[in-house]
């Protein structure tokens, strides 16, 4: 009865039935927000007990599903108080926007992030991209790296028809999907990083 | 297979994920794809507001942005509900019924009047709150049965746990909550008609739905 994955279970419900206790005597609406968020993340755990390949792959719609609900959610918050969007251009830090040191860290972490390929490795090289635009404030044109994020994610799609409907092309199909979805996640990230609300 | 709603007609393949037609599924999808053109073809109702004290009346303008926004979200919205409607995978279907809950946000949050969007902020929390068991539910289906297709949980030799299909229906309640929290803004007759229709139709399929697929697994 008490395997393991039970064991799990319990303890991912109860820190969902804590966040959940935690909700009831919030009255701020922002900080409700953030205790629900908490909570979605019991449901991450719930599913990463299944401990296969499948895990991964699930958790992946389910992350993103929690997040688009989180960013509208904040959207609504933002319109309903009526704060109004102040721009804001980087860090600000004066050694960050000098020194070397961003540079080498981003490389670091954007090669370390193609090594490893797939979606792991997209989000650590996307972090590297994401730390550089943030500490040398720059603005530019984005419309390359949107145009590059949409590509790759067609190329991802097309290597999933191509596991559907030509299985025996597969290496090639699975080379298609890594690189794919290495590209669309930095690039995605990167577009993150550089979004820190234009003036109007 | 136990036939809930009537012999599968026909069945469309994606590799493992097998979406299936029963007459009772196609009877949703039929009544999601008509209420999509509706909206679809359908104008905003303008608000007709009378002015104190005179004879003088006026219609309030809605923007073609605020238009095109709520129109997208009806539509995503309805796709969506036909998505539910056929699925064949149990962790398709939560995902289909959490974009729907999206959906409903997006449509009740594009009036731009502030007791609505506290309403959809409130229905906002409760769909987030959804998703939990709502994957959970799937994750438990996943982990105990060792497979998501719906075709292969309805033989009699694999039995579900009671708790994955009640944390099912839970997450299902949780996200088909948009017509309260509408009803609650006085927006059925008020802001946001036609398209908050919408929102009534995709809870309503959705419980239908996620009756059958109980009663299958």
């Amino acid at each position: 009865m008490w395997n393991e994955y039970s064991i799990g279970l319990a303890v991912a419900f109860l820190c969902a039935l804590i966040g959940s206790l935690a909700l009831t005597r919030e009255r701020d609406d922002l900080h409700k927000l953030l205790l629900i968020d908490l909570v979605e993340t019991a449901s991450l755990a719930v599913i990463a007990l299944i401990g296969t390949d499948l895990a991964e792959a699930l958790i992946l719609p389910g992350l993103v599903v929690g997040i688009a609900e989180l960013l509208a959610l904040s959207q609504i918050y933002l319109t309903k108080e009526g704060y109004q969007s102040y721009p804001v251009k980087g860090l600000n830090i004066e050694v960050m926007m000098r020194s070397p040191a961003p540079v080498i860290i981003s490389t670091f972490l954007v090669v370390y992030g193609i090594i490893l390929s797939g979606f792991t490795g997209g989000g650590i090289a996307g972090l590297g991209v994401v730390f550089f635009l943030m500490s040398r404030s720059f603005c530019g044109n984005f419309h390359i790296l949107e145009m590059a994020s949409g590509i790759s994610w067609a190329l991802w799609v097309a290597a999933f028809f191509v596991f559907m409907f030509l299985p025996e092309w597969w290496y090639l199909a699975l080379m298609g999907a890594a690189l794919g979805i290495l590209l669309k996640v930095i690039t995605k990230m990167s577009l993150v990083g550089a979004m820190w609300g234009e003036p109007e | 297979m136990n036939e809930i709603g009537g012999a599968p007609l026909f069945f469309l393949e994606f590799g493992d994920i097998v979406i299936y037609f029963t007459p009772f599924t196609i009877t949703l999808f039929l009544l999601a794809l008509v209420f999509t053109v509706f909206v679809l073809v359908s104008r905003p109702e303008r608000q007709i507001d009378i002015a104190f004290g005179g004879d003088a009346y006026y219609a309030k303008e809605i923007s073609l942005s605020e238009l095109r926004f709520r129109r997208f979200m009806s539509i995503a919205c309805g796709l969506a509900c036909m998505g539910a409607m056929v699925t064949g995978d149990v962790f398709d279907f939560t995902l289909f019924v959490s974009l729907v809950g999206i959906c409903n946000v997006g449509i009740v949050a594009a009036v731009k009047s502030r007791h609505v969007q506290n309403a959809a902020y409130q229905y906002g929390l409760v769909a987030l709150a959804g998703t939990v068991p709502l994957f959970a539910a799937a994750a438990m289906v996943a982990a105990t049965t060792g497979t998501l297709s719906m075709l292969e949980l309805a033989k009699d030799t694999i039995q579900v746990p009671l708790a994955a299909r009640a944390l099912l229906v839970l997450g299902v309640m949780g996200e088909g909550m948009a017509p309260f929290y509408a009803a609650k803004a006085e927006m059925f007759r008020a802001p946001g008609a036609p398209y908050v229709i919408m929102c009534s139709l995709s809870s309503l399929l959705i419980f239908l739905r996620v009756a059958e697929v109980i009663l299958l697994l």
